[in-house]
């Protein structure tokens, strides 16, 4: 932040602009990174998505499109779903209808200023950032409870239903197993719990205490459920409702909700990544040399593990995802919680 | 509660037995036959389309009496050793794939080939002439027909490079010269 508002004070000339023009046009740049970063890992992600998919299931994917294993499949779709009709339902509610794709996609695109990428990177150092990202990404539940509702679709509003009560819950988990990190550093800031990762691989919080190891597991399967992905993919379950809450959208409506699924998606994991595995340090200190690069690749990995768990275990019913919240989930992250604390105060790590 | 960690055990214990099912097949080669660019190795006996190689045939017409639905066209003009053949059609919309043709042949010349995709947009493109309309009235006498050499080249097909037979085990070969 401080290095593009610099430049852009450079390249206006000292003093010519007031500081809230400097902010705004510093706000505006780094949100259309992000979001020029968040429609390119939808776009590679999707392909990706499909690849591994394909070899998985001792089969290809796309091939055909571009030269190299089909790599223009993901352009090609979004060209082609750019030009397709946008459909409103005669019986929907126009405004929400319309409303609801933004908001799903504000509520991921919100959550990426607190993402940050290398040191003094980040577009919006909150001292809340952590808990800044948990609040910001709970606009996508009523953005899809939005979308359901809407459409008067028998499907979209059950998706949606289902949606709101799985995100709802599975939030809980997913905050309750970043405390212990949270702990550790005395801090909610996202700079400094990465900055306490510090050291190589042996001081990633994953790799603290065992509590805090089962604390990722913890936050890795509720980050499935909450970006709505298989096992977990209980609003869109194609065999039972047609789509879920976006049944009835199409071309750039439709669009929207995917980029918001594969944004979050690739959020949840930088999060992982940010949080449990060390963020932008490498696993060997002295191996610092592309902070942001080695960020981006941890958060890669994470989505490719997200998508083999998905290609591999089949989608459970509504009782079981509840009962894995409510009764496994929960009461082990508050384990978690407390055995953190414990070991920190035995072993005299107790943070800041 | 023991239940309840027997449940856990099990549930992570086969998620991960799944997961390290799929990843061993990340590594292995995919399956899938890139169809327009790869195809399928036939068994040796499959039945494709008829295939009647001119420059073997001698027009005698068995092919035609053999045959159930009456899908192959002869016309011959002529006698004895001034006999020729003008037309040889088949018409795969009739067409059993039956293989009774093929074994009544004494001269060899039809054959069930290996072709299997010949999609038509009109029903009449079904119907296969085998001979050069231009070059109708041609002798149908075998040792003629091989010293003028002016037979319709059957059109090349794409043989798949056929795996040898097994050696040792049942034998499914009887009948392979067909």
């Amino acid at each position: 932040m401080e290095i593009l508002t610099d430049l852009i004070r450079s390249w206006f000339g000292p003093d010519k602009m007031s500081d809230q023009a400097v902010f705004i046009t510093v706000a505006s740049t780094m949100a259309t990174i992000m979001f020029i970063v968040m429609a390119l890992c939808a776009l590679i992600f999707t392909w990706a998505e499909r690849k591994v998919a394909g070899f998985i299931q001792s089969r290809y994917g796309p091939m055909r499109t571009g030269r190299w294993h089909g790599w223009a499949q993901a352009v090609a779709d979004m060209l082609k779903i750019l030009g397709k009709e946008d459909i409103i339902p005669a019986e929907a509610n126009r405004f929400f209808f319309s409303f609801a794709p933004i908001l799903v996609l504000l509520g991921s695109l919100l959550a990426w200023a607190a993402i940050p990428w290398s040191p003094g990177f980040v577009s919006a150092d909150l001292d809340l950032g952590l808990f800044y990202i948990f609040a910001v990404s709970s606009l996508v539940i009523v953005g899809l409870l939005m979308a359901g509702w809407s459409s008067n679709n028998k499907w979209a509003l059950y998706g949606a239903a289902r949606g709101a009560a799985q995100m709802i819950s599975y939030e809980i988990p997913l905050a309750l197993a970043c405390i212990p990190v949270v702990m550790y550093t005395g801090s909610l800031n996202t700079t400094d719990i990465v900055i306490a990762q510090q050291g190589g691989m042996l001081n990633w919080f994953v790799f603290r205490n065992p509590f805090l190891f089962v604390a990722f597991i913890m936050y890795f399967i509720a980050s499935i459920a909450e970006t709505n992905r298989g096992p977990f993919d209980m609003p869109e379950t194609e065999s039972e409702l047609v789509a879920g809450y976006h049944t009835e959208y199409t071309g750039m409506r439709f669009a929207f909700f995917f980029l918001s699924e594969y944004a979050n998606l690739f959020l949840v994991s930088l999060i992982a990544a940010m949080v449990f595995l060390g963020g932008w340090w490498a696993p060997i200190p002295g191996l610092d040399f592309a902070p942001a690069l080695t960020f981006i690749i941890k958060g890669v990995l994470m989505v490719l593990l997200n998508m083999w768990v998905r290609w591999t275990l089949p989608r459970v019913r509504v009782d079981q995802l509840m009962h894995l919240c409510w009764k496994v989930m929960i009461p082990i992250s508050l384990i978690c919680v407390v055995g953190a604390g414990i070991w920190m105060m035995l072993s005299g790590q107790a943070g800041a | 509660m023991a239940q309840y960690f027997a449940d856990m055990y099990q549930a992570v214990s086969s998620a991960l037995i799944g997961m390290s099912i799929t990843i061993k097949h990340i590594w292995k080669k995919p399956v899938t036959l890139q169809y327009p660019d790869e195809r399928q190795v036939m068994s040796p006996r499959f039945r494709g389309f008829v295939h009647n190689d001119t420059k073997k045939c001698d027009g005698c017409g068995i092919c035609a009496k053999a045959c159930p639905v009456d899908c192959i066209y002869i016309e011959t003009e002529g006698k004895a050793k001034d006999r020729y053949m003008t037309r040889y059609a088949i018409d795969y919309n009739k067409c059993i794939w039956c293989s009774l043709c093929t074994e009544n042949c004494h001269a060899d010349s039809i054959t069930m080939s290996h072709d299997y995709d010949h999609s038509v947009y009109f029903r009449d493109t079904l119907v296969y002439e085998f001979m050069d309309p231009n070059e109708a009235k041609v002798p149908c006498h075998r040792i003629t027909r091989t010293e003028l050499g002016w037979w319709v080249e059957p059109k090349a097909e794409k043989k798949p490079v056929e795996k040898p037979a097994p050696e040792s085990g049942p034998s499914d070969d009887k009948g392979e010269d067909h």
